[in-house]
């Protein structure tokens, strides 16, 4: 504390503290600013010019029904799957750890286009799997199931790691006197482990949901783009771009308008088992 | 009001710019330098069937133009045409098809008369190991293919809708709709089609004789089309009215319609336009 005295400014003037907090309020009102003007700016085009029609369009109904069928296609594997390896990866102590932790780190890193040509080259026709896949007559390319891959591939990250660190900060003796009254492993794993870790387990499905429903590079270029099986909303909104940009506005506000009702959902939920839980 | 609107063009713009890889504030600082000796730059919006040929021909330019730098932005016709509606800072546009340009020119975006500078003509592209086995034009209605195209409004997709409609007459009036349920994908440009055979996902696309390039000549083979079904793809070339530097515009448009520039896309398998 001394040490710190002699380099920041002297703390008890008061004109520094009011210039201090007067930036940084200035600077959030920027950032909300900057965020909100685009949006804003949607809505006002989509009233100006009537593009609100364009939401019921048949295009943008398949892109909005395919975007929702996927992204729930993609969150239940990643619960069933990503749930139990994120446990592991809070709480087993093995040698291959550290390198898991950084596998998993990659895609979030990795540009979304790099992982859709990655995607191809393994699963594609000719690719390293695709090959023996495709002796057996197993196609993924062009398919639904190829726009999951790709969310899974970019989105599993974040649910899995904020899960381990959900995971990581269960207090373990709670579980250890679950177990000294007789409850069995898989009792204490789904009455006391999830449910104290449950903030952290809604807080990363929320944030991978949200990179699965945005996923477009991946899905372009692995899965490609058909109305009704592989054009999600973000790749309905890049093809409406190239012609109708009216039919675009009307997607991105539509998406706009879901994530929305989407997060006031889940917060009005996990308002409520919070509450409930503790 | 006023200030919205240009909220709008700037929201527009900065999106443009953003997906076309075309910064915008590059543009600008050079187009500002435009009147000196220095550094001037030569922006040159193609269809994306001239990836190739134009390439080589912007070296060219360099060359005989000391202190200008060519920047190409390829994109199918369609894109780039909404591209100048909203204001792309550019001095020439090169489409592969009439349609866009004549668009282009009642819009009153075009300097003077668009020239055609070059003709070409669809082809039908399969991997080279052929896994559905289309050796004829017919042979891509069979069921189960796994056909891409490029995207609506995108001239090589509407050449190819066009060649089939023609293609009823002979093969049967299902011929068209057959061929078009087997469309698994519909791609940003005709390049990206044509890749999707390349790395073997797609069993076959349509695309033009010119982008059978050399790089991709172990990877696909190229199904003919008969004349008389075929469409002669008429590309027309244009200096821009937005253009900085209309000398230095022109001058690109004279290369491309001189015996040099016409060498060039016959190299890159493009027909003479004359």
């Amino acid at each position: 504390m001394k040490d710190r005295g002699k380099d920041a400014p002297p703390r008890n003037l008061p004109w520094g503290d009011t210039l201090a907090s007067g930036l940084a309020v200035a600077a959030l009102a920027l950032l909300a600013g900057f965020i909100s003007l685009p949006l804003i700016s949607l809505l006002v085009w989509m009233v100006d010019k009537g593009a609100w029609r364009a939401m019921a369009s048949p295009v943008a109904m398949d892109a909005l029904l395919l975007s929702v069928k996927t992204t729930t296609i993609t969150m239940a594997i990643l619960l069933v799957v990503g749930t139990p390896a994120a446990y592991v990866l809070a709480r087993a102590d093995f040698r291959g750890n550290r390198v898991i932790n950084t596998l998993l780190d990659i895609p979030v890193v990795l540009p979304p286009s790099a992982a859709g040509i990655a995607l191809l080259l393994a699963f594609g026709r000719l690719g390293l799997v695709g090959q023996y896949l495709d002796v057996f007559g197993v196609t993924v390319s062009f398919t639904t199931a190829a726009v999951v891959m790709a969310e899974i591939f970019v989105a599993a990250p974040f649910y899995v790691r904020q899960a381990a660190t959900g995971f990581g900060a269960v207090d373990r003796t709670i579980e250890e006197a679950a177990l000294v009254d007789g409850a069995g492993r898989a009792t204490v794993f789904f009455r006391v482990t999830i449910p104290l870790a449950f903030p952290a387990l809604v807080a990363g499905a929320l944030t991978a949901w949200a990179r699965a429903l945005g996923e477009f590079g991946a899905t372009i270029i692995f899965a490609g783009s058909f109305r009704g099986v592989t054009q999600t909303i973000p790749l309905a909104i890049f093809a409406e771009f190239q012609g109708d940009i009216d039919a675009a506005v009307a997607l991105s506000v539509l998406v706009l308008g879901f994530a929305f009702v989407v997060i006031l959902a889940v917060r009005y939920l996990t308002a409520r088992t919070g509450s409930y839980e503790t | 009001m006023r200030p919205k609107v240009n909220l709008y063009f700037l929201v527009a713009l900065i999106s443009i710019s953003a997906l076309s890889g075309l910064p915008a504030c590059g543009q600008a600082a050079g187009g500002g330098e435009g009147g000196e000796k220095g550094e001037r730059t030569l922006t040159i919006l193609a269809a994306s069937s001239l990836t190739d040929a134009f390439g080589e021909l912007g070296q060219t330019f360099e060359e005989q133009n000391q202190g200008v730098r060519v920047k190409q932005s390829f994109g199918s016709s369609s894109d780039l045409l909404v591209q100048i509606q909203q204001g792309a800072p550019a001095d020439v546009f090169a489409s592969a098809a009439q349609e866009e340009m004549n668009t282009a020119v009642k819009d009153g975006l075009v300097n003077g008369t668009p020239q055609i500078f070059v003709k070409n003509r669809e082809v039908v592209m399969v991997p080279k190991d052929n896994p559905a086995n289309i050796e004829r034009l017919r042979e891509v209605a069979k069921p189960d293919i796994k056909l891409v195209l490029a995207q609506k409004d995108v001239p090589a997709a509407d050449y190819a809708v066009e060649i089939l409609g023609k293609a009823n007459a002979q093969y049967g009036d299902d011929f068209e709709e057959d061929v078009l349920s087997n469309v698994v994908s519909r791609e940003a440009d005709v390049r990206a089609s044509v890749n999707r055979v390349v790395v073997g996902d797609a069993d076959a696309t349509f695309g033009y004789a010119s982008d059978y390039t050399p790089d991709i000549r172990g990877r696909v083979k190229v199904v003919p089309i008969a004349p008389d079904l075929n469409i002669i793809a008429t590309y027309p070339i244009a200096a821009l009215k937005d253009s900085k530097d209309p000398k230095l515009a022109k001058k690109w448009v004279d290369l491309v319609t001189s015996e040099e520039g016409q060498r060039v896309l016959e190299k890159w398998n493009f027909e003479p336009a004359a």
